[in-house]
This record gives structure tokens, C-alpha cells and sequence, in this order.
């Protein structure tokens, strides 16, 4: 193509994209207008707050209204479909690098783009998907669960999601290929084959995703603990209340670490003096990572364990087994998570002390997991009949492959196990187990929970729904399990190649792989089908609470 | 002591204890295995018996200087029987070397020299492994252990 060609088409595409930029700025402002002239009409000078208080409390239909309204269910939307849109693309990436390992010589990818694909399948999982759906879920359930009195920080909310997209889509824009870890030095060769040309730009960009984050996180507190209305005291809170409090707590004290830790990273790019100078260690980054990455993985869990209880409640007519050591095992959650953080230096040469302490603190964290499994079996057990619904199934496969993962991660805690298996596939199967298990099984169940009150009254395909859990479930068993054979005997992870003896792993995990895409290829078929057809139901919402009897069943004993 | 409270009581109890084997187990094999251990390169504390191995990381490639001054790249050369010091360094970013099969793995850290000894027992091929991500040609920084 010559230069003028390009120069042609690039100067269409830039026409194209400024008309569509334009049409976006036509429809928003002239939106923005008509909401405003109607709060005028109704003797308010701050049209936000008019529609805040129009809005509150209400469930809101899914339109592209929710970016214009910024009262907390529309933010909550936001942050729900931006973390679901950042799911497919980051499980695309995911199934992609499944795919390419097929051979165990990188034919189908070549390494410098399977890198990228690793680094960005880890940071949008995490940090677009897990932090925003738990984010998103809040800002939609708790207003009413907890019948806020005043809803007035649409504002900051607006604000903090806007950071945290940017933050996400300069991120994908980067094609950093540093992995999640961001070790120095190699986060700093700002080379192709080191952690990519535009690594400086992934150090923003998280940097922007934190800021979002946090202030996101300091909202929803507020919300939480100043706006809950008179007559709901924090003994009678949700669990998923009470899980969204330890979350966000666990995420204000353990964040500013890697905060503070990436602005050093930065100006290290200039000057290296922090952690790749000749008085410093590349591990004083790590120590500063770890701080804040050991208490991530759990705030990719709290909060799904507070939906857990609130749709087993729903779906067997139960009260929680035992409020009080559902809520007390979480909280203890939150405190222990902090204190194992070194587990993941084990073997970096920090010393025999930091291995005594640290593989023993991580058996003690065990027993608030353990506490809540035996809580939610408890109130599966005391229940009469127990709906098997869709989200009730992906539930208690949450329930059966956190166990499995639990175990699987008690094993990593010993040392003897820690210096054959750290590194390996072993740990990806250890998280993997709980995160598709869980953190996906559990977002989709609130999802079809939600739907019908997203989409004003839509039903989803029940049958297909079923197909969806089954293939989502059995795909994540096939290419866990797979793994956790291959890591113990060795398999690396995060590798773009690999020894032929381990074929047999890689490819029974690549087909787990494929079929967990398609089982979401099912649901996205199943929403697509459902949208399109006729509102037949109430867009009631059962994980909301419409009176006072409802109230009795979630929270209190 | 209503039978909610005891079911609690129980399975607290139960998990308390598993895990209390478990811990006692691992601070147990620690204690037993201390020169195993990844730790900050001393030659004070490797034990009397054992060569010592000068271990090199780099993008991509790990280098093994032997005591006799002769050097491999990708290939360790062990003899069953004998106790071996690893003393593992990187020239450039942070790599993590892993024997599978013989429970030894240590960072190689840029400016901060880690040691780890081993006994290998059986003569065979082993393979060994980078498993800290260090840029493009990762997974090519493997070899293989051979234990005569």
C-alpha cells in the first residue's frame, strides 16, 4: 500500500470516527439538556440531584441511559456489563492461548503475542472483571437491601468508573507483555521481547485503575455505614453487605503499597534508583506487590461468598445457618489474608524465618474459608427443598470447586509442596478452580438472577441457561484438573512452549479451554435470543429485599 | 449448648486440628530441611559435604560453573550421591530455577545471590525449568539434569 493510500484511508477512518464522536457528543448533550430543563420545571438548579432522587432506589432496565443518569443503580450497571464486556475479552484472550499451546513448540501464536495475551488475560480478569462486577453488584443491590436514605455521591461514582475504564482500555492499549507480577527489571526493558515497547503506558493505566478503585471503594463504604437506613443496624445487615465492608476495607489498606510502589517503578524508568540500583533489590518491589496481590485474589471471593449466601437463602427458604460465624469467619478472612502475603516469595531467598512464618500463617487462613463452606452446607442441610434454578446449580458448583481449589491451595502452603509446585501449572489449576468455579459461576448466577430485572421483565432460555452451567462447569473441571496433574509434575506456567512429555496435559486442558468458550458463547446466545423477545415476567428481583418479611429471611438468626 | 452451636463447635474443631497436624508436619520438615531452602547465598552455611555450583540465569539461558572452572549451558551435570550447593545469580532480570522432580527451586535475583543445596540419589535425566516469566523467550530457558 503507498503512502497516499494510506494517507486516504487513514483520513476516512478519522472522518468516520469524528462523525460517530460527534453523534455520542450530540445525543449526550442534547440529553443532558432535556434532563435539565425538566429538573428546572420541577424548581431544581442541579439536575443530577433531581434525577437521583426521580431514580433512587427503583430497578432500572438496561438502555443506554444508564451513562447519562448517574444515580447508584446506573452506575451499578455500568460497572456490571463494562466488567462482563472486559470478561469476554479477556476469556477470548484466554481460550486463544489455550489454542496455541496446542503444539509444544509455539506454532499457531508466536511468543511475543502469547505474552501479551497472558498479561492481559491475568490484568483484565482481575482487575476490569473480578474487582468490577463486585463493585457493580454493590452499587445495584445494596441501595435497596439496605433502603439508603440519601443517595448522593453520583458525582464521585461517575468520576471513579470513567478512571477505572480509561485505566482498563489504556491497558489493553499498551500491549505490555510484563505478566501481572510487574517484577522489576524486567517491567523496565521497554524492549518487544522484555515487557513491551509501551510499558510506561500499562503503568499508568494501573495506576488510573487503582485511583478508580479506591475511590469507588471509599464511596460505597460511605454508603454502606452513613446512608443505610435507621432502622437496618449493621447486626442485620446482608452477608453480602457485610462481605462488601471486609472487601473494600481489605482493598483501602492493602492498595496503597503498589500504588506508592508503581509511581517508584516509574520513576525508575528514568532513573533507576529504587529497586534496580546498586544499594537495592528487585525483591523490595516484590514485597510491596505482594502486599497488595495476596489480598486481590480474596477480594475476587469475599464478596462472591456474600452472594452465595444471599441466593442460598433465597433458593431453599433458609436463614442462614449462623449469621453471626458467616460474618465473623469473613471479617476473620479479611485480617488473616493480610498476613500471608509472603507466601508467594517462598523460595526467593528472603530466608528460613519468612518460610517458618508465612507457611504457617497460611494454614491459619484456612479456617475462616473452611468455617463459611461448612456454613453455607449447614443451611444447604437444614433446608427443606431446595430449588435447583440455574443460579442455585452455579452455586453450589462454587461451593464443590472451592473446596478443590481450598485443598489444592492448603497443599501450596506446605513447603515441602511449595518448592515442587510454585511456578507450575499446579498454582494456575489452584486458582483457576476458584475463580472460574466461583467468581465466574457466582457472577453469572447473580446475573440470571438480575435479568429479568435489567432486561424490564425478559425470561431467559431456562434450557439453555442449564446447558450453559454444565458445559461452563464441566470445561473448568476438565482443564483444572488437567493442570494440576501436569503442574505437580512440573508443567511451567506462563510459558509459550513447553517439554513434549506434558503434551498429554496441555492438550486434555486446551479442550477444557475451548469448551469453557463455548458454554459463554451459549450464555451470550441466550441473552441475545431472550432480549429479542417479548417482556413476559415482573422485573421483580429476589436478591432485593421489597418488605419487611423479606428482610427476616437474610439477615438475623 | 443448643445443637447449632455444638455442630459449629465440631467442624471448627475438626479443621483446627487437621490444620494443626499439617502445620506441626511442615514446620517439622522445615526445620529437618534448612539447607533445601532457598536462602541468601553464605558460604559459611553451606553444609561441609557439598560442591558448590556457580548458577547464572539470563535471558535466556542458565549457565553452571563447576569447581574445576569448566562451565555448561543448559545441561547441570550431578553425580548421584553427592550433595551440591546451588549458588544462583541473574545478569539481567529476575528468573526462578525449578527441578521438578527433585524439589529444588530458587530465584535468581539480580543483586542478590540465593543458595540451595540438593542430593540427587537416582542416575537419569531430569529436566529443569525458568518459572518466573522473564520476556519473550521464556519457555527456551529449560534443560535438562544429568545425574550420573
Amino acid at each position: 500500500m503507498s503512502t497516499i493510500d494510506l494517507l486516504i484511508l487513514a483520513s476516512v477512518v478519522g472522518s468516520l470516527a469524528a462523525v460517530l464522536v460527534f453523534l455520542v457528543y450530540y445525543l449526550t448533550a442534547s440529553k443532558a439538556e432535556s434532563m435539565s430543563l425538566t429538573a428546572k420545571e420541577e424548581g431544581y438548579t442541579d439536575s443530577n440531584a433531581y434525577w437521583r432522587e426521580q431514580l433512587y432506589g427503583k430497578p432500572r432496565p438496561l438502555s443506554w441511559s444508564i451513562f447519562t443518569y448517574d444515580d447508584a443503580k446506573s452506575i451499578g450497571l455500568r460497572y456490571i456489563f463494562t466488567a462482563v464486556l472486559f470478561l469476554f475479552i479477556a476469556g477470548a484472550f484466554g481460550v486463544l492461548m489455550r489454542v496455541s499451546l496446542f503444539d509444544p513448540n509455539p506454532v499457531i501464536i508466536q511468543p511475543i503475542i502469547y505474552n501479551i495475551l497472558m498479561t492481559q488475560h491475568a490484568t483484565l480478569m482481575i482487575y476490569m472483571f473480578a474487582i468490577g462486577a463486585a463493585l457493580g453488584f454493590g452499587y445495584y443491590l445494596l441501595p435497596s437491601q439496605l433502603r439508603l436514605k440519601r443517595d448522593n455521591m453520583g458525582h464521585l461514582s461517575s468520576v471513579a468508573y470513567w478512571i477505572w475504564v480509561l485505566g482498563g482500555a489504556l491497558f489493553v492499549l499498551s500491549r505490555s507483555s510484563m505478566r501481572w507480577y510487574l517484577y522489576p527489571p524486567l517491567s523496565l526493558q521497554l524492549t518487544p521481547t522484555g515487557a513491551g515497547a509501551f510499558n510506561w503506558l500499562a503503568i499508568i493505566a494501573m495506576e488510573l485503575i487503582f485511583i478508580g478503585v479506591t475511590m469507588a471503594s471509599v464511596i460505597v463504604l460511605k454508603v454502606i455505614f452513613i446512608d443505610r437506613a435507621d432502622n437496618i443496624p449493621l447486626s442485620k445487615m446482608p452477608v453480602f453487605a457485610w462481605s462488601v465492608v471486609f472487601t473494600l476495607i481489605m482493598l483501602l489498606s492493602s492498595d496503597e503499597p503498589l500504588m506508592v510502589g508503581l509511581g517508584m517503578l516509574f520513576y525508575d524508568f528514568f532513573n533507576p534508583v529504587f529497586f534496580t540500583g546498586t544499594t537495592s533489590t528487585p525483591l523490595t518491589f516484590a514485597v510491596l506487590f505482594w502486599f497488595w496481590g495476596h489480598p486481590i485474589v480474596y477480594i475476587a471471593v469475599i464478596p462472591y461468598f456474600g452472594l452465595m449466601y444471599d441466593i442460598i437463602t433465597r433458593f431453599t427458604k433458609t436463614p442462614v445457618y449462623s449469621y453471626f460465624s458467616g460474618v465473623f469467619s469473613l471479617g476473620l478472612l479479611m485480617i488473616l489474608s493480610e498476613l500471608v502475603w509472603g507466601h508467594h516469595l517462598l523460595n526467593s531467598g528472603l530466608g528460613i524465618d519468612w518460610v517458618l512464618f508465612f507457611t504457617s500463617a497460611s494454614f491459619v487462613v484456612v479456617i475462616p474459608s473452611a468455617l463459611t463452606i461448612f456454613n453455607m452446607i449447614g443451611t444447604l442441610w437444614k433446608a427443606e427443598k431446595i430449588r435447583l434454578t440455574t443460579p442455585m446449580m452455579f452455586v453450589i458448583n462454587a461451593i464443590l470447586d472451592f473446596i478443590i481449589g481450598g485443598v489444592t491451595g492448603v497443599m501450596l502452603a506446605s513447603q515441602s509442596v511449595n518448592e515442587v509446585a510454585h511456578g507450575t501449572y499446579f498454582v494456575t489449576a489452584h486458582f483457576h478452580f476458584i475463580f472460574v468455579g466461583l467468581t465466574l459461576g457466582v457472577t453469572m448466577a447473580t446475573f440470571y438472577l438480575l435479568y429479568p430485572t435489567f432486561s424490564n421483565g425478559r425470561v431467559y432460555d431456562e434450557r439453555l441457561a442449564k446447558w450453559h452451567f454444565y458445559i461452563t462447569a464441566f470445561g473448568s473441571l476438565l482443564m483444572s484438573t488437567s493442570w494440576a496433574v501436569g503442574g505437580y509434575l512440573g508443567m511451567p506456567r506462563s510459558v509459550a512452549g513447553y517439554f513434549a512429555q506434558f503434551q498429554a496435559y496441555q492438550d486434555s486442558a486446551i479442550i477444557g479451554g475451548v469448551i469453557i468458550g463455548i458454554g459463554q458463547l451459549v450464555f451470550l446466545y441466550n441473552i441475545a435470543k431472550s432480549w429479542l423477545a417479548q417482556p413476559t415476567t415482573d422485573p421483580y428481583n429476589i436478591l432485593e429485599y421489597r418488605n419487611e418479611t423479606n428482610q427476616e429471611i437474610g439477615g438475623g438468626e | 449448648m443448643n445443637s447449632k452451636l455444638k455442630n459449629e463447635m465440631i467442624y471448627s474443631i475438626v479443621v483446627i486440628v487437621i490444620l494443626l497436624v499439617v502445620a506441626i508436619i511442615n514446620v517439622n520438615y522445615i526445620d529437618g530441611h534448612m539447607a533445601n531452602i532457598a536462602q541468601p547465598e553464605n558460604n559459611s552455611t553451606v553444609p561441609a559435604n557439598s560442591t558448590i555450583i556457580k548458577v547464572t540465569g539470563y535471558q535466556w539461558a542458565w549457565s553452571f560453573t563447576y569447581t574445576n572452572g569448566t562451565t555448561s549451558t543448559d545441561v547441570l551435570y550431578a553425580q548421584a550421591g553427592h550433595a551440591y550447593t546451588l549458588q544462583v545469580t541473574s545478569k539481567d532480570v529476575i528468573h526462578d530455577l525449578l527441578i521438578p522432580n527433585l524439589g529444588v527451586q530458587v530465584y535468581a535475583v539480580p543483586g542478590h545471590p540465593n543458595q540451595v543445596t540438593f542430593e540427587p540419589t537416582k542416575p537419569g535425566t531430569y529436566i529443569f525449568e525458568c518459572v518466573e516469566y522473564c520476556g519473550q523467550d521464556h519457555y527456551l530457558m529449560r534443560g535438562y539434569l544429568e545425574v550420573s
